[in-house]
């Protein structure tokens, strides 16, 4: 419908001799105009109601979490690291830190494994092994997170309890092995895409400089896909800054900072969905957990906005 | 789809609760109908839907709406006004550690619930007494050599603080004791099912949940000061690990609700469905 009317090469002759053609093709161009006009307004709206929601959203977490400090002070909850609600001990601290640390851990484990298979695939793989590989990775993102949490509790768990001999296995290891598991499919997809776009006359040129196979993967097609990687990389660390439900099987939900790979600790994340359930609406613990749920959309807001910029760039260059 | 119909049903239940309560129809105790909102604990809520269902068989024109989610949830939707009753494990109306008493309302026991504690099946104890679980809680006794086991790490899972099974925990196996345990042998789990999963799979690992959860082969319950946990123990007054449910309501309930709550409180409830469902009745406590 759309393109009809945008291309006027579409429009049908009127047929010969026929009754006043000039006026039936009047009357198709100004349904055509108007039905233009409602889809136009119709996605237009969509995507306010959309934006609108969004706002709702950051506003209302954000007022609710701005009342915290109405209760105590932004350094008590910033740099302590006494999270102790029964006694109104609000400290977040190593929550943060905690988070930081297993994305860190996670980043470390798959990039490394995701771009190697998006090199693989894009690169090297025969056709009958892309044709395979690539739906299984797409499949792999569609498994619930529940999924993966509870293979890494009746799993993984025992296996790191064997290799390490600690009692329990939970701590930062077990989340960002599950952690990895789960973003390998999204950032070695992206990275696949994004090797993929390399123009081939960039191979053929390195080649005619007697490039070997290996020196054209590492020092032109990389390069080159840099920064849709990149981009990759950070929409991988999105997910896994915010993934709950696979954490709080394996990390041991014990509020305090995790000073070994297996010290049973607690994220940003998993302490907000073990604890706010069993809090009161009107009190100070209640408005601690949304400043927490506050800090990680504020921390994936400056993600995105990092990936927009990226992309933004890449368009230029 | 079940669970879209029952958010769905719960959404305009409250809604039509509220229109109700605006308009004034909601009391009318003689012909029987109204809606009920049920909110709050989850280890009542299997009791509850089963009686909301038995009752609606008898009073058509009633509407039950029953959904849960932690313990504390139950009053505080009772205070907000989006529940008619709050499904608690512990009395709400006078303070319980952690979680200050909630003014005006009542609390309507409907439930005796036993709790157990649990070890994985590799621990060789089977008998611990209060002072022993209060050590081993607070973080004294971190060795099962210590308590008459083999020498091997006590591995400590526990509720997340809130939770209504720790609630009742605490203050009857641990007789108040805190449960203080912050090193690499602690860990904290969100619901019964989580515990059950955490404690079968772990070796040398100690939890506690309720007494119907108790099945399967990974788990065992062991004796408390010596008494076994069963239903029958509980009931001879023996086994002091339990609590009673309550539902809890905006002063004394009215019209359908208060039919609702006396159904559940009725023998034929109490010694029929509730029984069958491995709750014990508030009778036979008496």
């Amino acid at each position: 419908m759309v393109q009809q009317t945008i291309d006027p090469n579409i429009e049908p002759k009127p047929a010969a001799g026929g009754p006043r053609p000039v006026n039936i093709s009047a009357r198709r161009h100004l349904r055509h105009r108007l039905s233009d006009y409602a889809a136009r307004y119709y996605f237009l709206l969509s995507i306010l109601a959309l934006c609108f929601v969004l706002v709702l959203v950051t506003v209302f977490i954000g007022k609710t979490a701005l009342l915290l400090f109405g209760h105590i002070s932004p350094a008590q909850f910033f740099f302590s690291f006494d999270w102790t609600p029964e006694d109104e001990k609000f400290g977040a601290a190593s929550f943060i830190i905690n988070t930081l640390s297993l994305t860190v851990l996670t980043m470390l484990i798959s990039v490394p494994i995701s771009v190697g298979m998006a090199v693989l695939t894009a690169e090297i793989a025969p056709l009958w092994l892309k044709r395979f590989i690539r739906p299984v990775l797409d499949l792999l993102v569609g498994i619930p997170s529940i999924v993966y949490g509870y293979l890494g509790l009746t799993v993984l768990l025992p296996f790191l309890r064997n290799l390490s001999g600690e009692g329990l296995g939970d701590g930062l290891l077990a989340a960002a092995l599950v952690l990895a598991l789960m973003v390998l499919p999204t950032i070695s997809r992206i990275s696949d895409d994004a090797i993929t776009v390399v123009p081939a006359k960039y191979r053929d040129a390195a080649y005619a400089l007697g490039s070997t196979r290996f020196q054209v993967i590492m020092r032109v097609v990389l390069p080159a896909a840099g920064r849709g990687i990149l981009s990759a990389v950070i929409l991988g660390m999105t997910r896994a800054i915010g993934e709950t439900m696979a954490v709080v099987m394996v990390i041991g939900n014990t509020p305090q900072l995790a000073k070994t790979l297996f010290t049973p600790s607690s994220v940003l994340t998993s302490n907000i969905v073990m604890q706010i359930s069993n809090v009161e609406f009107d009190s100070t613990w209640n408005y601690a957990l949304h400043m927490m749920a506050f800090l990680l959309l504020l921390i994936s807001f400056v993600l995105i906005l990092v990936i927009r910029f990226l992309g933004r760039k890449r368009r230029e260059s | 789809m079940k669970f879209f119909k029952k958010v769905t049903f719960t959404a305009l239940a409250a809604v039509f609760a509220v229109t109700a309560s605006l308009t004034g129809a909601a009391s009318a105790a003689d012909s029987l109908s109204g809606k009920i909102t049920i909110n709050g604990s989850t280890a009542l809520l299997p009791l509850t839907l089963q009686a909301a269902k038995e009752f609606q068989k008898l009073h058509p024109k009633v509407k039950i709406a029953a959904s849960g989610k932690g313990s504390v949830t139950g009053p505080q939707a009772v205070k907000k006004g989006i529940a008619d009753i709050g499904a608690c494990d512990w009395d709400a109306s006078i303070d319980v550690p952690g979680f200050k008493a909630f003014d005006g309302q009542v609390a309507n026991k409907v439930a005796v619930i036993p709790f157990a504690t649990i070890v994985n099946k590799n621990v060789g104890v089977d008998n611990l007494t209060t002072d022993q679980l209060k050590g081993i809680y607070s973080g004294k006794i971190t060795n099962w050599k210590q308590v008459g086991g083999a020498d091997a790490d006590i591995v400590v899972i526990t509720r997340a603080f809130g939770s209504g099974t720790r609630v009742n925990y605490q203050s009857k196996a641990l007789a108040g004791g805190d449960i203080v345990k912050k090193d690499k042998n602690y860990k904290e789990v969100g619901s019964s099912g989580d515990m059950k999963t955490a404690v079968g799979s772990t070796p040398n690992s100690i939890g506690y949940i309720d007494l119907v959860y108790v099945t399967g082969g990974d788990i065992k319950a062991v004796k408390f000061n010596g008494v076994a946990a069963t239903s029958d123990n509980v009931i001879n007054g023996s086994y002091k690990i339990w609590a009673y449910g309550y539902y809890m309501t905006k002063g004394q309930p009215t019209g359908a609700t208060k039919a609702f709550i006396d159904y559940v409180q009725s023998k034929k409830f109490q010694q029929g469905s509730l029984k069958k469902l491995k709750f014990i009745p508030i009778s036979a406590m008496k």
